[in-house]
């Protein structure tokens, strides 16, 4: 707490001295003092390594107060990539993103979804909360199949554009630096170089105003990222995601969190699952009794 | 009256330089590459690199090119520079529609100088005192893209303002005295029928329109022909000069035949802008926006009667919103090109527009508004559209079927809005909970003890059954009791058995099936 940067400690204090404080070494000194309490109240860039990060952009809420109290700012950031680190889909990533991606649309700007890993039902998105009108679905993946099927030769240009992954990331980079879209929720090519990553950290910092989700592989945790936010998300139970925190502008945290997330199962249902997570024991017992029978 | 004059002085050289490719003419090379232009076998003009080596207008070929080995040396195509200076003559359209040609002094020289009559235009630009100079900005900024040398020259007489941007740049003569002065100042050669009289009139020791205008009219009259005297009354402003206004063709068509075969899309990129040029001055010209416009590549076949190489290859832009936008246009033009195989090296490019909108420009924004945002959001998806092809982005649709399969779709986003038979918005009854990812095909799933497992582990059944039978009338019957199931790792599936016995649903398969996960 006591390295205080040199210029700052040796600017003059931002508010005048009481009038009645003496003139000389005091004013210097009271500075010094308010650093030692409170550097934080500077500048919103600044803040100490045990506190959580704050920036001037106002960050999204994400609709679970207990996640939004760990995050940086309070909520998905803006003008930055967020990673979600999946083991497969259907977690719950889109039930943990509903609630933001709603609040996009309803101020009336548009969500890209860029390569989702199967097809989308429009019908449980709407039951999300979402406007299936307002969302577009950009494929940038099979680009040579398309093009084969429609012209009888070969083309090598888009074989080679298929292999290539900065060629699947230009629309996706394309979409963060045109500044136009709401939110961006892109699933990632897996085994990504980390500069292919920063140039749409690059993007998406610069222009883009919004949520910026990209989600990738489990095993890509063990890899840097320039990503400001990187979650990683496992089934939790039932109705519930457990979400860990890999790195945030803030200290680590060790726990993962636990979010009830929006229910799929009727309460009776949710019943017979909690009852249930104790009932295998029984069966597998009656199985191995069975067998030494 | 108030006519400006823009005399192009090297219309035919750029109008050739503008076909070379871009190794010839980028960047560095710009200046530095020796041009000349050739009629039957004489140079008839050179720019100025190839001035610097020591070349003039009226060499012979092989004279100039035991000179200078590296000359580019092109033939004179009076087709070439009239569509060059069509481009101007639709550039200053813009400003007013009183814009005609005048040719060179001598009797048969194509034209190239174009004249505007601005006096009804000046009050669109400012104030008294800076309209002109405005006027003259904005007339050479809209010119810039097409890349010509000007003189221009202001003056109340249209021949008067011709005559003098052929020797002088940015000259204003705001009223008949100071157009006298000018003229009087200037060379006698300018004339048309001063030319052919040059001789006797420089053994007279005239050489200046001054000098030649002190002589009696009726001795001049004799000697030279009524035309002398005509020209330079209209000249002076004594007698009237009636001008033809020059009609804006009904559709852009314009070629661009290119010096060397263009084998990459990059060299057919460079061509094609100099016809986005002239395509976006048509347009300005009438105040519209181009819909949708045709590249036409005309290919050289690579044999003798080759005939499996088409003669050309067409590449359609379409715009999901009008637009006349010299970038957007490109930006959108190199994507698609990018994305075309080319059959043959190409010769001859063709921009056609057939589809216009006769609309207002949008106005330009300082900040950013919701219309900014969806003009920028449009560009971006043409953008995409282009370079991944309009089947690649798509909307998400719900289509009222019980069948999860069938219930929804995509469309892609350039397709119309389904009618709204298609989209029944929700069933009477609120649906069961659907996941979010929907497997197509399902995924068969093991069974052990009358159970299905996922990944070698059991699945836990949580609810259900929901039971779906639906599709006998159209061959793809599905009779499926769907349940909620709990995988080991907590992650919630949508599963369902099949109800049809086995040989009965060949294509449907019996047993259970993994087909959603709730995410």
């Amino acid at each position: 707490m006591d390295i205080v940067p040199a210029g700052l400690s040796a600017s003059p204090p931002p508010a005048l001295p009481p009038a009645g404080a003496r003139p000389g070494p005091r004013p210097a000194d009271e500075a010094r003092a308010r650093l030692r309490a409170a550097p934080e109240t500077l500048h919103p860039g600044l803040w100490l390594g045990h506190q959580l990060g704050r920036s001037a952009e106002r960050a999204e809420p994400t609709g679970f107060a207990e996640l939004d109290a760990q995050l940086p700012g309070g909520g998905w950031p803006r003008r930055g990539l967020t990673e979600l680190l999946l083991p497969h889909p259907g977690v719950g990533e889109i039930r943990l993103l509903a609630g933001c991606l709603a609040a996009t649309q309803a101020r009336g700007r548009l969500v890209m979804l860029f390569d989702p890993p199967a097809p989308l039902s429009a019908w449980a998105l709407a039951q999300l909360g979402l406007e299936v009108e307002q969302l577009l679905v950009i494929d940038t993946r099979a680009q040579g199949a398309g093009e084969a099927g429609r012209a009888p030769g070969h083309d090598p240009a888009a074989g080679r554009r298929e292999s290539d992954p900065a060629g699947r990331l230009w629309a996706l980079e394309q979409a963060l630096a045109s500044g136009h879209v709401g939110a961006v929720l892109a699933w990632l090519p897996p085994r990504l170089r980390a500069d292919r990553l920063r140039r749409l950290q690059l993007a998406a910092a610069q222009a883009h105003d919004g949520p910026a989700f990209v989600l990738r592989e489990l095993d890509a945790a063990r890899r840097p990222s320039p990503a400001p936010l990187r979650l990683a998300l496992r089934p939790g139970g039932p109705d519930v995601l457990s979400l860990q925190l890999l790195k945030r502008r803030g200290p680590p945290l060790e726990s993962p969190l636990t979010l009830e997330l929006p229910p799929v199962l009727s309460p009776i249902a949710l019943q017979r699952a909690q009852a249930g997570r104790v009932a295998p024991a029984p069966v597998l017992h009656a199985a191995t009794f069975v067998n030494l029978a | 009256m108030l006519w400006i004059a823009l005399h192009l002085p090297a219309l035919s050289l750029e109008a050739f330089a503008a076909t070379l490719p871009a190794t010839l003419t980028a960047g560095a090379n710009a200046a530095t590459a020796p041009l000349a232009l050739m009629d039957a076998r004489a140079l008839v003009a050179v720019n100025a690199a190839a001035r610097a080596f020591g070349l003039q207008p009226g060499m012979k070929r092989a004279t100039a090119l035991g000179l200078v080995p590296q000359l580019v040396l092109g033939p004179v195509d009076a087709a070439r520079d009239a569509a060059a200076l069509d481009a101007v003559v639709h550039a200053a359209l813009a400003f007013t529609p009183q814009v005609s040609c005048q040719g060179g002094s001598a009797p048969d020289a194509p034209p190239d100088t174009v004249l505007l009559e601005v006096q009804a235009s000046l009050r669109c630009f400012g104030g008294p005192g800076r309209q002109l100079p405005l006027l003259l900005r904005r007339l050479q900024a809209t010119l810039a893209p097409l890349g010509h040398r000007l003189q221009v020259v202001s003056a109340p007489t249209p021949l008067g303002a011709a005559l003098l941007a052929r020797v002088q740049h940015g000259l204003h003569c705001a009223d008949g005295p100071a157009l006298q002065r000018a003229l009087d100042a200037a060379p006698v050669w300018l004339l048309g029928p001063g030319r052919e009289h040059w001789d006797a009139l420089q053994g007279m020791g005239l050489r200046t329109l001054g000098e030649l205008r002190r002589l009696p009219r009726a001795g001049l009259a004799r000697r030279f022909g009524d035309g002398l005297l005509d020209e330079i009354d209209r000249a002076y402003g004594q007698r009237p000069d009636p001008r033809v206004p020059v009609v804006l063709p009904a559709a852009f068509d314009s070629r661009l035949e290119l010096f060397a075969r263009a084998d990459t899309t990059e060299q057919v990129l460079r061509g094609a802008e100099v016809l986005l040029a002239r395509l976006v001055a048509w347009l300005d010209a009438q105040h519209a926006l181009v819909r949708r416009c045709t590249l036409q590549m005309q290919h050289e076949s690579r044999w003798r009667r080759d005939t499996r190489t088409p003669e050309a290859t067409a590449l359609e832009i379409a715009l999901a919103e009008p637009s006349r936008d010299a970038m957007h246009l490109r930006v959108l033009l190199r994507e698609r090109l990018a994305s075309l195989p080319l059959p043959a090296p190409t010769i001859e490019l063709r921009l056609q527009a057939h589809d216009i909108a006769r609309q207002a420009a949008p106005n330009g924004e300082l900040f950013p508004s919701a219309a900014s945002e969806r003009e920028g959001l449009v560009r971006l998806i043409e953008r995409l559209q282009a370079r991944l092809g309009p089947a690649r982005v798509r909307r998400l649709q719900r289509l009222s079927d019980h069948r999860p399969e069938r219930a929804g779709a995509t469309r892609p986003v350039a397709d119309p809005a389904p009618s709204p038979a298609s989209t029944a918005g929700a069933p009477a009854a609120p649906l069961p909970v659907r996941p979010v990812w929907m497997l197509w095909p399902p995924e068969p799933l093991h069974e052990r003890l009358a159970r299905p497992l996922l990944d070698g582990r059991p699945l836990q059944l949580l609810s259900g059954p929901e039971r779906i039978e639906s599709g006998w009338w159209d061959g793809a019957l599905a009779e499926r009791d769907y349940f909620i199931a709990q995988a080991t790792d907590g992650a919630l599936v949508w599963i369902y058995r099949a109800r049809l016995p086995p040989a009965e649903s060949d294509a449907e398969g019996a047993g259970w099936f993994l087909q959603g996960r709730f995410a």
